[in-house]
């Protein structure tokens, strides 16, 4: 989608493997499925039956082609001073914006497959919940999470020095602790 | 090190001991009276294992109570407990966010009362729980906690009423607090229906398909049973947590006490409000009557009464009530402004799609073809979340209104948001549509759907600008949006 005025879209993107990790998972969901319908539809009826092994099909031959390579081209991400911004989706594309103040921490995560293809995902969570920017080169994701860490320490340190105008008490209440990376 | 809790806390240990130890205690007696037969022998063993249970409890409590020791050390709150493992907990005085005090009937029955130390942290209850101090030891420790805390400018308002729950209007509370009660007797009867449809597919489903119509009349009786019980229950749960309700502003806290057993007085720090629900469940909006629940910093895991600003008010009551608690978020929830006109059929379509999809699956399965009307029940429950679907951002407030079963709105200042979303399906593109998602914690999440794309990007980019200058939890203000920080791998090829 085009996008909102005054703030750039987000431009980097993931790691160009990161479509085969998909594929690889693509293709052996839509085997199980196909598996488990094959498995089912014996009992179920006529069409019923086509359908239960048709879909997984179509998945399995078009879909796992097709669709790592679309989430692929839509997922872009950017790290700003101030935010973070992640763009992605295929069906439903949606941007999320978030405030690097609201950042408690970030974590990186490699599954086998991920590891033996040198990539990692970085997960950043904040008070409501946490958002998942998959699949980046190891490097990417080392970096980005130091990155995110230092700006949102920065964040909390800017706090501390700042004249307490808003009347607000706790310096206990900037995270020095919490804010750091896992 | 530190001094040891009242000696009421041995009684606190040992029921607590018993409560953990209850359920594996019923089990084994449930299973040595069934398996010998209920004669005398079997009464006397069990009412041996309880005097034994009864013991234990009472050991436990008193070694617990011997090995726990609390102290003031320096600038921190300390606690030492337990005998083989030990555990240790300090909190500085200034991450203490609120010295929750509560009286359950044990601590009424000594005189005592326990001390919740609450960091925010997260979890459920305090980060230290004192289960039984007496009252002069308690006022000690919010005296030395008040003291050593670096104090607030004083903002100096002038003192307010406290806020009560009449007994009337808890009363309404409890008998308007059916929400639950409409749901469970529905899943109830749901998986009844299922199960005997899917649990023996061909007896079932005759069984079924001839037997519903003439035991009606009982269907409807269990039906209407199960509702009295869920409803019941949940008035008696509403009485309970909500008698003595009361709520006042005290500089830059909310003091809130309710609890019908268990008092409990409470202080919820106005920098960790985040957002506030006005929430008019089904049975309240008729009356006009609606709830306000609060979104807390790190209170996620508290039981949904901690989230509770006010249990019951007047719907016109919501804004001079606001004004009065928490100025900072207080906004009128009315007069917002709706999607546009063309948005209205997506909100009645794919809920009418579904009911009527459901609805012809069980008027087959059934043989009641009016069951088909389903449909329409599901276009009319669209309808209703059209006409409460509305968002208004003026002044960095932010509203939003929507409905699930109740009709909600949120409140909140745009810069206390956690994140927000510009978020267009596939099948909004053509119709130029998006929705708009604002994360303001774990349990409240302002959501507009299908505005127009132009006014959602709008809405969104206004919402960016809102620059995050927390009343608390961390982020000074920002300096404006930076560049997209080029970083030293950029231009660093992929491996």
């Amino acid at each position: 989608m085009a996008e909102p005025s005054a703030i750039p879209e987000p431009t980097r993107r993931l790691a160009p493997q990161a479509r085969w990790v998909w594929r690889i998972y693509w293709a052996l969901g839509s085997t199980a499925a196909l598996m488990a319908g094959r498995f089912v539809g014996d009992e179920a009826p006529g069409a019923l039956a086509l359908l239960l092994w048709a879909l997984p099909l179509a998945s399995l031959v078009i879909g796992t082609p097709v669709l790592p390579e679309l989430r692929w081209r839509r997922w872009r991400w950017e790290v700003r001073e101030g935010e973070i911004d992640l763009m992605r989706g295929v069906l439903v594309v949606r941007r999320t914006l978030i405030p690097m103040g609201r950042v408690q921490h970030v974590e990186s995560e490699r599954g086998v497959l991920e590891q033996s293809l040198g990539l990692a995902s970085v997960e950043v969570h904040t008070a409501a919940g946490s958002h998942r920017i998959p699949l980046l080169t190891d490097y990417d994701a080392g970096l980005l999470r130091a990155q995110i860490a230092e700006l949102a320490r920065m964040g909390d340190e800017d706090e501390r020095e700042r004249p307490r105008e808003a009347a607000k008490p706790e310096g206990g209440e900037a995270p020095g602790g919490d804010a750091d990376d896992g | 090190m530190g001094e040891r809790l009242h000696p009421a806390a041995i009684a606190v240990f040992a029921v607590a001991a018993l409560r953990d130890a209850a359920l594996p205690a019923l089990v084994i007696l449930g299973v040595s009276v069934l398996g010998g037969g209920l004669d005398a022998d079997a009464l006397l063993r069990a009412l041996g294992l309880a005097v034994l249970g009864t013991a234990g409890a009472a050991a436990i409590g008193t070694i617990r109570w011997a090995t726990t020791r609390y102290g003031l050390a320096g600038d921190a709150i300390r606690l030492r407990a337990g005998w083989l493992s030990v555990k240790e907990v300090e909190i500085p005085f200034t991450r203490v966010q609120a010295l929750d005090v509560e009286q359950g009937p044990l601590q009424r029955l000594f005189g005592v009362q326990a001390v919740h130390v609450q960091t925010g942290g997260g979890g459920a209850g305090g980060e230290i729980v004192l289960g039984a101090l007496a009252p002069a030891d308690v006022v000690r420790l919010q005296e030395l906690v008040a003291g050593r805390r670096p104090q607030a400018l004083p903002e100096q308002r002038p003192p307010v009423p406290e806020r009560r729950l009449s007994r009337r209007m808890l009363l309404v509370a409890a008998l308007t607090s059916g929400q639950l009660g409409v749901i469970l007797p529905l899943l109830a009867g749901f998986s009844q229906v299922a199960d005997d449809l899917f649990g023996d597919p061909q007896e079932g489903g005759r069984a079924v398909a001839g037997a519903l119509p003439d035991s009606a009349g009982e269907w409807a009786l269990a039906a209407g049973g199960l509702l009295a019980v869920a409803w019941l229950l949940a008035a008696l749960g509403t009485v309970v947590a909500f008698a003595g309700f009361a709520v006042r502003r005290e500089d830059d806290a909310l003091r809130m006490r309710r609890g019908l057993l268990q008092r409990r007085e409470v202080t919820l720090r106005v920098a960790r409000v985040r957002a506030v629900r006005v929430v008019e469940g089904v049975l309240r909006q008729p009356f006009g009557l609606a709830t306000l629940r609060v979104e807390v910093v790190g209170y996620a895991k508290e039981p949904a009464a901690a989230q509770t600003l006010f249990p019951l008010l007047r719907a016109a009551d919501v804004r001079p009530l606001l004004a009065e608690l928490l100025p900072e978020l207080a906004d009128d929830p009315g007069g917002l402004e709706p999607p546009p006109p063309r948005a209205r059929r997506r909100y009645l379509l794919p809920p009418a799609a579904v009911a009527l999809g459901a609805g012809a699956v069980a008027a087959i399965a059934l043989e009641l073809p009016w069951l088909l009307a389903a449909g329409l029940a599901g276009g009319a429950y669209g309808e209703l979340r059209w006409r409460a679907a509305g968002w208004r951002l003026a002044g960095g407030r932010l509203a939003v209104r929507s409905r699930m079963l109740a009709r909600s709105t949120v409140l909140a200042p745009a810069r206390d948001r956690e994140s927000h979303d510009l978020a267009q399906t596939a099948l909004q593109r053509r119709a130029r549509l998006a929705h708009v998602e604002v994360a303001f914690g774990k349990r409240t999440s302002a959501r507009v759907r299908h505005l127009d794309l132009d006014v959602a990007r709008g809405l969104w980019a206004a919402l960016s600008r809102a620059e995050p200058t927390s009343t608390a939890h961390r982020g000074g203000a920002r300096k404006g949006r930076g560049a997209p920080l080029s970083p030293p791998y950029a231009h660093e090829g992929r491996r």
